[in-house]
């Protein structure tokens, strides 16, 4: 049985949770909340820490068990097995919306020629890859990679701040508090995606007592560490377009690579900065794939090559089926809105509440 | 004329149903060995090779007792045969008469208690071991009919005694390396690690060829697991012949099909002795320079001995380059490609401009202008590598200057091309490790051909690939991308990316698990 360590726990947390966040999520939170938008993004991704060590505590109560067993023990089997398949089509899905975000931004950013269905191949083939070596491999890939993204958003950031303009983001609070709040519930399910994640992955977490804080710990530091740089993003963006122009632009961070020039040699290193949003984008899809399989496996003891493969052709035709940028946006939100966040803020808040009433019968 | 032609109808014509048995080419020769033991039977079987010599001579004691001594000629040293075994037993003997109660019954015991003063002699009983240890270069005494011999260690051998390295030559530091005797091998060990738990385990491996080796290992440094897990692997390599260290690479490496090494090796005892005590495992072969070290990790065939005896400021400056010039080596020829075919914006006009102008002329597209340059340039490396020194470096000259020149002037590459490829020849030769530049060499084509079909994003994903593939690899349970991923904050910043000053390493870099992480650990 592959296992990972508490920090890799923290690293591939805050990857999956990353993901590709910082690409969409200033026009998202300036649509709703205009120039007072980053605000909201720091609390929406607090919503994240109570789910988080909900789902840890369940961990204490049912070691080396993910949250799809734990239902089949508290909710019974067949209540389990409904919330099973809810839980593999929403991950299948949802993966397969972020396999066609991987050919979109490639394609309409820096190659348009080049047919879509290239990159979604290059991103499934990846993918299969990391899902075929395994959950080490898996945390381990994490653990370069992040870093990596870290430094290149960072620098991205950095090598922007001479384009900023302060008075953009003047008046604060003009709007009141209420835009502020609706903004936030748009940020809340990219913390819930982060939170189907921990429901599968839990199987491979340590459960010593020691660990287990150490993991709560690790919930915290992911939350607030992704919370922070997407909130530095949404500022950036805000500073440098205004509200007006963050909303119109989907993917304002690539437009901000472009942007980019050092001493008017180096220029154009969006297909730089590129190459670290991929590695984000397959760390995200790759853990969607991750917790497919794994829902297969405990719902229909589905496993195996075959089956592994029958995913990725699912994943490839749903990306195929949004070949458009805005189509594929407008999806990803849907989904976001209206599938995942109720999905995990319900059954996860169910089945913790079950459990703790459950344990205070029997003590 | 007539014994040649006896020999050659024996060798050509064989019975029938006889093929089937020499199938297993060991097979008469293990039934002898199963016989009891006897000096006449050890004639029968070593007999038909020249080079073998029997010495028979009487032992005068009590009983007048026929004895032989069998020994490869050239493997033993013959000064010390006459003087320290010859000597005893035919002449001293017979000035002795107080020994003269030798008889047959205690001539073993005897000769091993009184007769013979050398350090190296054992009593042995079966046949198997009388013949290897002839064949191994020691000498064995037979006595009569009796079933017992003696085994004396009188070897001596040319070999070319203890040179500097020459694949790992420096600046700074000592200039002795292994050499292809054993036991100077295991000498060259012993002085520089002068502690008991320094284990020197003996085997042998080959049917055919009984090649010596040894595992060495620091007790309590080294895990046991590791440990027995070399055991393990090398106990299940079944094969005739052993013939040096590349053989047993393969046959104990985890992932045969990565081009990646995953097996380190070193020339140097230094070297060796500072493996060991960071609590791996070293496997000295007979008749190599080479020895072998597990298990290894990607950043370490990044890393020089050279390091360790330079200033911490100027070896850390060293590795730096060699990581660059490493990267380099793999993406140079892609990058230019996915850059000129796909991702001109990159590129300062100014630039641009020069290497439009460059290009002007040149028929062929960039990928298959590099891809060409690429096998030329391997061709060169190649055609040099096995050449005499001298020759080699013309082959470089012509290949590099003459060819490269001829080629721009013909308008078939672009100058900007001949740059690139020198560079990426230059950066390849920073890879200090030759087994990592063979990775190195072989993995630049497919990025180049990602390159040239999708840009950026095929040499991204050839990254990816590349990288998970590492990520899953691992040396003798230990991950390959150690301390890196997993990461061991510790050893990171210890002695991989950088070599921290020696007083600043308080205990050893963990990149296994290691029993006692004292201070100090590199050697």
């Amino acid at each position: 049985m592959e296992r990972i360590s508490s920090h890799q726990f923290v690293v591939l947390g805050s990857a999956v949770l990353m993901g590709t966040t910082f690409l969409p999520i200033a026009s998202i939170v300036t649509e709703v909340a205009g120039r007072d938008g980053w605000m909201s993004v720091l609390p929406g991704f607090v919503v994240g820490i109570p789910y988080g060590l909900m789902v840890i505590s369940l961990l204490e109560q049912y070691p080396r068990k993910n949250l799809l067993q734990i239902s089949d023990i508290i909710l019974g089997k067949w209540i389990s097995k409904i919330i099973g398949v809810v839980y593999i089509f929403i991950m299948c899905y949802f993966g397969g919306l972020l396999l066609g975000q991987a050919g979109d931004i490639y394609q309409s950013s820096i190659m348009p020629l080049t047919p879509i269905g290239m990159f979604y191949l290059g991103g499934i083939l990846l993918v299969f890859y990391l899902v075929k070596s395994g959950i080490e491999v898996f945390a381990r890939f994490s653990e370069i990679l992040f870093p990596l993204i870290i430094i290149a958003l960072v620098l991205n950031i950095g090598l922007s701040i001479p384009r900023i303009e302060h008075g953009e983001l003047l008046p604060i609070l003009s709007e009141g508090i209420r835009p502020i709040i609706w903004a936030w519930l748009k940020v809340a399910p990219f913390a819930m995606e982060y939170i189907l994640f921990l429901a599968g992955i839990l199987t491979f977490l340590p459960t010593s007592k020691r660990e287990l804080v150490q993991l709560k710990r690790g919930v915290w530091r992911t939350v607030f560490l992704v919370g922070f740089l997407n909130m530095l993003v949404v500022l950036i963006q805000i500073l440098i377009f205004g509200p007006g122009e963050t909303v119109r632009m989907v993917y304002g961070l690539l437009v901000l690579g472009k942007m980019v020039e050092i001493s008017r040699t180096v220029a154009g290193v969006e297909s730089v900065f590129l190459g670290a949003w991929l590695g984000a984008l397959i760390i995200k899809a790759g853990a969607f794939f991750f917790t497919v399989t794994w829902g297969l496996e405990t719902v229909f003891n589905l496993k195996g090559l075959k089956w592994n493969l029958g995913v990725g052709v699912i994943f490839m035709g749903i990306a195929f089926k949004f070949t458009r940028g805005p189509d594929l946006v407008m999806e990803i939100g849907l989904v976001d809105n209206y599938l995942i966040l109720p999905f995990a803020a319900v059954w996860i808040l169910t089945l913790w509440g079950i459990s703790r009433w459950k344990g205070a019968g029997i003590s | 004329m007539g014994s040649w032609m006896k020999m050659i109808k024996e060798l050509t014509i064989r019975p029938k149903g006889e093929r089937q048995i020499r199938k297993s080419p060991a097979y008469s020769f293990d039934e002898d060995l199963k016989k009891p033991l006897s000096g006449q039977t050890v004639k029968e079987i070593l007999s038909k090779s020249s080079d073998v010599v029997f010495r028979e001579f009487f032992l005068q004691g009590k009983d007048r007792i026929p004895c032989m001594l069998a020994a490869v000629d050239g493997l033993v040293d013959k000064n010390l045969l006459d003087q320290f075994i010859l000597t005893p037993l035919m002449v001293d003997l017979a000035r002795h008469p107080e020994l003269t109660q030798v008889t047959l019954s205690n001539v073993v015991d005897k000769t091993l208690q009184s007769l013979l003063p050398g350090l190296e002699i054992k009593k042995i009983s079966k046949m198997r071991e009388a013949v290897d240890a002839i064949l191994s270069g020691d000498s064995v005494i037979f006595f009569g009919n009796l079933t017992e011999a003696i085994v004396v260690g009188a070897r001596g051998w040319a070999n070319r005694g203890v040179a500097e390295p020459i694949t790992e030559s420096i600046v700074k530091g000592p200039r002795e390396g292994f050499s292809e005797t054993l036991r100077i091998n295991t000498s060259l060990l012993r002085r520089k690690i002068k502690h008991p738990s320094l284990r020197i385990i003996s085997l042998k491996l080959g049917d055919m060829t009984n090649t010596d080796l040894v595992i060495t290992y620091i007790e309590k440094i080294a895990s046991p697991d590791i440990v027995s897990e070399v055991l393990k692997r090398l106990s299940k390599i079944k094969m005739d012949a052993m013939l040096g260290n590349g053989y047993i690479e393969e046959m104990i490496e985890d992932n045969p099909y990565s081009p990646f090494p995953q097996i380190s090796f070193t020339e140097r005892p230094d070297v060796l002795a500072g493996k060991l005590l960071e609590g791996k495992v070293g496997i000295i072969v007979d008749g190599t320079p080479i020895v072998l070290v597990v298990p290894a990790i990607l950043t370490q065939f990044l890393n020089v001995n050279e390091d360790y005896y330079q200033r911490a400021m100027v070896a850390i400056l060293s590795r730096f380059v060699r990581y660059v010039g490493a990267f380099m080596a793999i993406v140079a020829p892609s990058v230019y490609i996915a850059v000129t075919t796909f991702h001109q914006e990159i590129i300062p006009t100014d630039l641009l401009m020069s290497i439009s102008a460059g290009r002007q002329g040149v028929p062929f597209p960039a990928l298959l202008e590099a891809l060409t340059m690429t096998v030329v340039l391997e061709i060169l490396q190649e055609a040099g590598l096995r050449l005499p020194k001298p020759i080699g470096q013309t082959i470089g000259i012509v290949g590099a200057l003459i060819i490269g020149e001829a080629a721009v002037t013909a308008g078939l590459v672009s100058p900007l091309m001949v740059i690139i490829i020198g560079l990426t020849a230059v950066a390849s030769y920073a890879v200090p490790t030759f087994d990592l530049s063979l990775a190195v060499r072989l993995i630049r084509f497919p990025l180049m051909i990602l390159a040239g079909v999708l840009g950026f994003f095929g040499v991204t994903v050839g990254l990816y690939v590349i990288l998970i593939h590492l990520l899953g690899l691992r040396s003798f349970g230990v991950p390959y991308t150690s301390p890196i991923a997993p990461l061991r904050i510790r050893a990171l910043l210890q002695d991989t990316f950088v070599r921290a000053p020696w007083w600043a390493l308080k205990r050893r870099p963990q990149l296994m698990d290691v029993e006692d992480p004292r201070p100090n650990g590199k050697g």
